[in-house]
């Protein structure tokens, strides 16, 4: 009988993932599936509340997609109530937005993605000088001197040396999978504190045009914020150039950091093209730089490309019944009308019904339903979303800046663009992403200035506020792209109060299970092939698994004082 | 100056796990007006981002929901010390639970000095509905313990200086 391989939690992410993978002949990974263990069911909590709170809730859905989710939420119902943002709240939404982009990229390359490549504990091995002269001859990033490389590794063996791994206390060190020299590991251990201590940074320009964070402020027809160049309890000129500051650092860091190590850390990896997957892929589009209804305006193209054929961007439309849909066979739901039949959100039922095994369980009946996540299909097509969809179509179009980069970056690992259909291609995508929504930053600070010196100060428009303004009933459809991909929001409106509410998130088009054709998901398509090193420790399947950002439901995690073990990985 | 924040930690949208969060609220309720140099932080379930709050802080207070190793009380109060070191509380994206931030905090020679955390088992977790009655009742026995705590170190701080 074949191995199967369980790993649950998958480590290092948000809420809780399944794999079970089956290896067959030289521990090639031959079938993989995918389960969401903890059933999300805002749609529920939402029905028969004020539309304009939605989002309140909606935002609390996820440990970080707060803003998303947000987003997202007000646009549903400004676009079933006909609401028009004004400039600088689409302007000052854009910038929030591409804020949280760069540093959910950038946290999530340091920490959550660059240890399935980075070895801790080799870097303790590491040779400051040569850290140092290696870091100096790939970037003019000043912090690279011998003396802070070593500082660095002092610090580094006190800390293993306490036993207290804390953060780094998961990992596979050691393991045959791992490629870097010792100095390439100390560098990258450097850059992962660095993050951790720049990202603080970034996300006060959510704090400057939100009020608060964590959980900003979102308002149905604009931003909540005051902006006044004169005033001081306004978001003024000086708040103004300290965002103007933070974005300068930002788009140094990622220049001088990220990409380079990007670069170097896959130069080594350049062999392990395993990951690709379906060779599908979604996006809504974001980044309206006119109204949010002409998707024309998107600076991130709305499209579709399917078997990896970059000739055709294919158009896509989340408001046709046929097109988005989501189905049951394999998930814990039932349908009124049969869970094999695709429903489009606007037709959503959300009504649980779980028929898996008690748990604690060995493994799941992989033949019958297996998954929280229900199966989402475009046009009937398994889809993966997130930065390689969006870098891959924006490519196919000849975007010159993306094109430009991802050119550059497939010229220095000297590998073909066929490279990109992989899980360092996913890896690679996200920090090329980066890059890209760091500059937009830069470019809707400069819009907003723009448009604040011609005096218009409108943040919001509350014209229809009012429930007795809206039409009795009202359908909406919202939409942003996540960090980790397309995120969809379907409202329906009755009586001023929601009468269905749908989300369709990025991680269940990843993470989906398998439809009633028996077509898997992303996740299962790309582990397919993959050849394990050490079955016992499946650093390949987090790689391939993370490399996609995966956010399931924040689930109910309590502390735990006992100190209980928190991955199991078993071979049953 | 000594610098205090509280951070509510939890999901508000299942039950109890959310008690964090609403003893926060209610605590800055309490003590805003009186303490305006405390930092009161509606942390949800945000994981690494709440390193900033953590790192900031000379005094720390957090309220979460908890399974204690022993149930022995109603309201759970550790000190410093009495914090397990591996607290394995999955509440972001990145995994970075309780423990790993106060880990890299330590990494980053960021540590508060003091830091207490005050919590109780949660009886609920059902999705939707708010706290449970049983952690209703002991949200006001959690928040004045709380109180105390920062009435002592704003005390401490008035000494000092």
């Amino acid at each position: 009988m074949a191995e199967k391989i369980v790993v649950d939690p998958i480590p290092r992410i948000e809420g809780h993932l399944r794999i079970e993978a089956k290896l067959g002949e030289n521990n090639v990974i031959e079938d993989a599936f995918s389960s969401g263990t903890m059933w999300r069911g805002i749609e529920i909590i939402l029905k028969g509340r004020d539309p304009r709170d939605a989002w309140a809730f909606a935002e609390r859905i996820c440990g970080v997609c707060t803003t998303v989710h947000a987003l997202a939420s007000v646009r549903c119902v400004e676009d079933a109530l006909g609401i028009e943002v004004p400039p600088n709240g689409r302007i000052i939404r854009n910038l929030m937005n591409a804020t949280q982009q760069t540093q959910d990229h950038l946290v999530h390359f340091y920490h959550l993605h660059a240890l399935d490549w980075v070895d801790v504990v080799s870097a303790l091995k590491a040779d400051p000088k040569q850290a140092s002269a290696i870091a100096q001859a790939i970037s003019p990033w000043p912090k690279s001197s011998v003396g802070y490389f070593k500082d660095l590794q002092q610090r580094l063996v006190g800390f293993v040396e306490s036993g207290q791994l804390g953060i780094f206390s998961n990992g596979y060190w050691g393991h045959s999978a791992y490629k870097l020299p010792a100095e390439v590991n100390l560098i990258a251990v450097a850059h992962y504190l660095e993050a951790l201590e720049f990202q603080k940074e970034i996300v006060k320009i959510h704090t400057v045009f939100g009020g608060k964070n964590p959980h900003p402020n979102y308002l149905v027809g604009g931003m909540a914020c005051a902006i006044d160049p004169n005033r001081n309890t306004a978001i003024n000129i000086e708040t103004l150039s300290m965002v103007r500051r933070i974005i300068d650092e930002t788009i140094t860091f990622i220049d001088q950091v990220y990409i380079p190590d990007l670069i170097a850390i896959a130069g080594f990896y350049k062999d392990w093209l395993y990951g690709g997957g379906l060779g599908n892929y979604l996006s809504y589009g974001d980044f309206p730089e006119q109204s949010v209804h002409d998707a024309s305006s998107l600076l991130w193209p709305r499209g579709a490309i399917l078997d990896k054929d970059l000739s055709t961007v294919h158009d896509v439309d989340p408001r046709d019944m046929n097109q988005v849909t989501e189905e049951v066979s394999h998930s814990w739901y039932t349908y009124a009308n049969g869970d094999e039949k695709g429903l489009h959100p606007w037709e959503g039922e959300t009504s649980p019904k779980y028929t898996g095994p008690k748990p604690p369980f060995e493994h799941l009946d992989t033949e019958k339903k297996y998954s929280w996540l229900k199966t989402p299909r475009w046009k009937d097509n398994p889809m993966e979303v997130g930065p390689l969809a969006r870098v891959l179509l924006q490519y196919a179009k000849n975007d010159p800046m993306i094109t430009e980069t991802v050119n550059a970056v497939l010229g220095k690992l000297e590998v073909g663009p066929e490279a990109l259909f992989s899980t360092l291609g996913r890896t690679a995508a996200r920090g090329i992403e980066c890059k890209q929504t760091a500059g937009f930053m830069r470019h809707f600070y400069d819009q907003l200035i723009e448009n604040v010196k011609t005096g218009d100060y409108r943040t919001a428009d509350t014209r229809l506020w009012d429930p007795s303004r809206w039409p009795k009933d009202a359908k909406g459809f919202g939409y942003t792209e996540a960090p980790r991909g397309a995120l969809g929001h379907w409202i329906h409106i009755r009586d001023g109060k929601i009468e269905d509410y749908q989300i369709v998130v990025p991680s269940t088009w990843n993470a989906s299970p398998r439809d009633s054709k028996g077509e898997v998901g992303a996740y299962e398509s790309a582990l397919r092939g993959t050849p394990m090193a050490d079955p016992e420790k499946p650093l390949e399947i987090l790689r391939t698994v993370h490399s996609f950002d995966p956010c399931l439901a924040c689930a109910s995690h309590v502390l735990d004082m006992n100190g209980e073990e928190i991955t199991r990985v078993t071979i049953v | 100056m000594k610098k205090i924040n509280v951070i509510g930690l939890g999901n508000v949208l299942f039950g109890d796990e959310g008690f964090g969060v609403e003893a926060v609220r209610l605590l800055e309720r309490k003590c805003a007006a009186s303490m305006p140099d405390v930092r009161f932080i509606d942390g949800g379930t945000q994981g690494i981002y709440l390193l900033d709050y953590i790192e900031s802080a000379d005094s720390l207070l957090i309220f979460d929901a908890i399974i204690p190793a022993e149930y022995d009380r109603e309201v759970y109060v550790y000190r410093d010390d009495e914090l397990p070191a591996f607290i394995h509380r999955k509440m972001s994206s990145h995994q970075m639970g309780l423990s790993e931030l106060l880990s890299v905090a330590r990494l980053h020679g960021k540590v508060p000095s003091s830091i207490v955390l005050v919590g109780i088992p949660p009886k609920n977790l059902e999705l939707g509905g708010g706290l449970s009655p049983a952690a209703e009742r002991l949200l006001s026995e959690a928040v004045e313990e709380g109180r105390s705590i920062l009435e002592a170190w704003t005390e401490d701080r008035v000494e000092k200086q």
